[in-house]
């Protein structure tokens, strides 16, 4: 047990450089797609949130979202479902565990 | 696969993913905590009656006890002492 100890901690600076070799290059491509795609809103978006939601309205009431291909709907589709899966997520972070209420 | 760009997300599906992820986050932790107090005021209130349960099964598993013991010496011809 002893040994193995000693022996690990005179590897784990090659082991610790290992792992971040290998990681930086796709930390950096996360990190080059994440800041485009992952972040929050601004309140600089603001405008262009409420001109998105004022067109989906608009659609709704003139009755444009029948002209819609069904390609685009069947995107829109599953652009919702996804939205509507982030509140399930955001529902077992905030309940602790991943199946059922831990009371 | 040539390095992709980034797709600029619209601002109206980041602010529905995100708020989406704060509602399920809020509606979570709201849930348990009202669940989690039901559970606990049952559970004071199954331990008091638990109490009363166990003491009620400790006296009948007595007196079941002493009928066994009395209808079996009947069978068997013993003399019961008394004060048994």
């Amino acid at each position: 047990m002893a040994k193995a100890l000693t022996g690990l901690a005179a590897k784990a600076p090659g082991l610790i450089k290992g792992v971040v070799d290998y990681s930086t290059p796709k930390l950096n491509t996360f990190w080059h797609y994440a800041r485009v795609e992952l972040t929050p809103p601004t309140p600089a978006d603001i405008p262009k949130i409420t001109q998105g939601l004022n067109s989906l309205v608009k659609s709704a009431r003139t009755g444009k979202w029948k002209e819609v291909p069904v390609k685009e709907a069947w995107l829109n589709t599953l652009i919702t479902a996804e939205i509507a899966f982030w509140f399930f997520v955001g529902e077992c972070i905030g309940k602790g565990t991943i199946v059922g209420y831990q009371v | 696969m040539a390095a992709l760009a980034p797709v600029q997300v619209s601002p109206l599906i980041k602010f529905g993913r995100w708020s989406a992820l704060l509602l399920g986050f809020m509606w979570g932790s709201h849930r348990y905590s009202t669940l989690k107090a039901s559970e606990t005021a049952w559970r004071v209130e199954e331990a008091e009656r638990k109490i009363v349960k166990d003491a009620h099964k400790a006296t009948e598993k007595t007196r079941l006890n002493r009928e066994e013991l009395l209808y079996l010496a009947d069978q068997a011809g013993v003399k019961v002492p008394p004060n048994f």
